[in-house]
């Protein structure tokens, strides 16, 4: 196996268990940020124990985003130096902002959110959680800047065959962005939703002693999932357009525009296979199939109407069956995206092969299993856990556990221990 | 310009040992015993500033990235087994740390903690080895690339890894000396203290060895800046030790921080102005200037970081200041 291959693969890796954590993050902080700041307003208990029920999943989920996240970053330089090399100039740019207008203080201030129940007042203990929520998203857009650039570079120049930066403007109003970051954020509402609803109905269907509270966040749940849907249908087939135009490769080879776009490769780069692999094309198709199913969460809401959801049964288990659906659909949509940009890294700049490190193949083999087999085991885990929590229920979660009155021992141990 | 952001990448780097030192310090005491209790102690007692303190790694690749895009490819690829490891390292302890209070099981929590221990160790060789990677120059070719992995097998990059273990485990026993409750510090005290010859020695050690090794000799150009290093080192472990037997657990970790930060600091020192110091071919070492991003690239991130960089010190400021004091039953407990 050759070095390219496996730097590819690794990346794939990283890059898909990431992505399945981060939007659940995403999905999840803008629906807490409703129950918290419900609280605040209305001081009605049932909020801060959805906050603090929903709030323990989001962080333990909140690990592995960024156990994943920080090998991703690190994974450009060690697996990807071509890339710093050659278009670091520009590519650098926004992926450097991210982290410190986004990723630094996101994690700063759900450090100070997680300790800071019962010991910050409760303003500045929702202002915290609107802090990740908000540099949450600001995450979320700047790697989708940097990640366009890579659809479709835009505001450089080349010279002595380095990319510098002329008009970051231009990376901001590049047209594979706009749709593609509504795209992208609306799955996560879409994903955050979808399992609100899918926990809460497992709760309901067992018929655990929180009916009231569950029977509020599987509302939450499959309202927002029903409008985010919707969003996510419509920005996504508002991508066609333009990435069609920026890209014509993109999805398949066949059209017109494709083959002119690959006869002018030919004659600047020389012959090669300038079309992506027929997966991209089988990830969207897959895709707008799960998309389409999805949108039938709309016909559930009218069951919504005197709890017939819940009275019925059968709506619930739909809805658990349905809960790997938006999972699936977004590493499929992952795939689209990401594998339709092949053999480029940047897209008509950067040929995949030029951009990898000249490392040997076994150091890249053993960092491919070392890192995949570390990052798997521990996103099984994660998931397990997060399961587990779920399952127990909301009667007295970790997060945000009064600490106890003076003279009791803190957290009475079982005496057995 | 590039000075200035030469200068920021070294203050995230050096600020990120620091406050995640004491995070892997605090990660290989665990491995000294003192059951559930002594283990949940000491990790409350790093609490609320966990999730903040890792984030300086971040940022500081972030800045290599995006404004020194050169280095960042050469010196993460050039260094692989380095990087890597202290990756895993970072990631062991992110994991560990976070969900091993999820389980109820003593058993399964303890599990955990020792991959915590084993983390914490990784991750503090791994950033050492990288230091005395740059301190004893890698084989840049002329075509701009690192030859091989090999040139890191050395005992200099052993020694150098070595003291950075013992210098995040001191680091690790004098930040526990200053949070957790009065009885219990003094008995971490007294282990930050047994632990300041230990990490004489080391510092020593890698010293000498890097004062024999030919390479080391040659990568450096300021080799009186070079001798201060470990002269400082040792002046600030000696001054933890005082403070400590003094009981001032604020001025310990104060001198216990710059150990820490100081060999970033001269590191780059030692080095200027070349970055990446090639030992095969002098025509292809790295200097600061070559390995940073054009000047657009580093104009606009300027102009980002500038009105930033208060923001994100005053808002680690604030949780330093919510969180100061030493914990009690009533502090919060959740890792």
């Amino acid at each position: 196996m050759d070095t390219l291959l496996l730097a590819r693969l690794q990346f794939a890796t990283t890059t898909s268990i990431h992505f399945l954590f981060v939007v659940v993050t995403l999905g999840l902080v803008t629906l807490l940020v409703g129950m918290q700041t419900a609280w605040v307003l209305t001081g009605n208990p049932k909020w801060e124990r959805l906050t603090r029920y929903w709030g323990q999943l989001y962080v333990i989920n909140y690990v592995l985003g960024v156990a994943t996240g920080i090998v991703m970053e690190f994974q450009f330089g060690l697996n990807w130096s071509g890339l710093s090399r050659y278009v670091g100039n520009v590519f650098g740019a926004p992926l450097a902002i991210e982290t410190l207008v986004a990723f630094f203080l996101e994690s700063t201030f759900l450090g100070m959110w997680i300790f800071g129940w019962h010991r910050l007042r409760k303003g500045v203990h929702l202002a915290l959680l609107w802090g990740v929520a908000i540099t949450a998203y600001a995450s979320a857009f700047w790697i989708m800047v940097a990640n366009s650039w890579l659809q479709h570079p835009v505001g450089y120049e080349v010279r002595d065959g380095i990319a510098h930066l002329t008009d970051f403007g231009a990376l901001l109003t590049n047209p594979s962005l706009g749709m593609a970051f509504g795209h992208v954020v609306s799955a996560a509402l879409l994903v955050g939703g979808m399992l609100m609803a899918a926990v809460s109905a497992g709760h309901l269907i067992r018929r655990t002693p929180d009916f009231v509270l569950f029977r509020t966040s599987l509302r939450v749940g499959l309202v927002t999932a029903a409008l985010a849907i919707t969003m996510v249908q419509g920005f996504g087939f508002a991508q066609f357009g333009p990435v069609g135009s920026v890209q014509p490769t993109k999805f398949g080879g066949n059209n017109p525009e494709a083959q002119a776009q690959i006869a002018e490769w030919t004659t600047r780069f020389g012959p090669g296979d300038y079309a992506p692999p027929v997966l991209a094309s089988v990830g969207l198709g897959f895709m707008i199939l799960i998309g389409f199913t999805l949108g039938c969460v709309w016909l559930l809401l009218p069951l919504l109407f005197r709890d017939w959801i819940i009275r019925l049964r059968f709506p619930l288990w739909l809805i658990l069956l349905a809960s790997p659906l938006p999972f699936i659909a977004v590493i499929l949509g992952w795939i689209a995206r990401e594998v339709g940009r092949q053999p480029w890294v940047a897209y008509g700049l950067l040929p995949t092969e030029q951009a990898v490190s000249p490392v040997g193949a076994p150091v890249m083999l053993t960092s491919l299993i070392g890192f995949s087999l570390l990052l798997g085991t521990l996103a099984v885990t994660n998931w397990v856990l997060l399961a587990r929590h779920a399952a127990r229920g909301a009667a007295d979660p970790a997060l945000g556990r009064p600490p106890a009155a003076p003279g009791e021992p803190a957290h009475p141990e079982p005496a057995l221990a | 310009m590039d000075l200035a952001w030469y200068a920021l990448l070294g203050l995230f780097f050096g600020g990120y040992l620091v406050l995640a030192g004491y995070d892997y310090g605090v990660g290989l005491l665990l491995a000294r015993g003192g059951g559930p209790t002594g283990r949940r102690a000491a990790l409350t007692a790093l609490g609320p500033f966990f999730l903040g303190n890792e984030v300086w790694l971040v940022a500081a690749v972030g800045i290599l990235f995006g404004a020194f895009p050169v280095l960042e490819g050469e010196l993460l690829s050039g260094c692989y087994p380095a990087v890597a490891g202290a990756l895993v390292g970072v990631i062991l302890v992110t994991a560990g740390v976070q969900l091993r209070s999820r389980p109820a099981d003593e058993r399964i929590r303890a599990r955990w903690d020792r991959m915590v221990v084993v983390g914490s160790a990784l991750a503090a060789l791994g950033w050492g080895v990288l230091l005395a990677a740059l301190l004893q120059g890698v084989p840049r070719q002329a075509d701009g690339h690192v030859a091989g992995v090999s040139h890191l097998a050395t005992p200099f990059a052993a020694a150098a890894g070595l003291a950075m273990v013992a210098l995040v485990a001191v680091h690790g026993a004098t930040f526990l000396t200053l949070r957790l409750p009065v009885a219990d510090a003094a008995v971490v005290g007294r282990t930050a203290r047994r632990l300041v010859p230990v990490a004489l020695c080391a510092v020593a050690l890698a010293t000498v060895v890097g004062l024999l090794s030919p390479r080391v000799r040659d990568a450096v150009e300021r080799p009186a800046v070079a001798v201060l290093l470990p002269v400082l080192l040792a002046a600030a472990l000696l001054a933890a030790r005082a403070a400590l037997a003094r009981r001032r657990p604020g001025w310990a970790l104060a001198a216990t921080g710059a150990a820490l930060a100081l060999p970033v600091a001269l590191v780059g020192a030692a080095l200027w102005p070349y970055v990446l110091v090639s030992t095969t071919d002098p025509g292809a070492s790295l200097t600061v200037a070559d390995a940073a991003a054009s000047a657009p690239t580093l104009r606009l991130l300027g102009w980002v970081a500038l009105p930033l960089l208060p923001a994100l010190l005053g808002f680690q400021a604030m949780c330093w200041w919510v969180f100061r004091g030493r914990t009690d039953g009533r502090a919060p407990v959740y890792w």
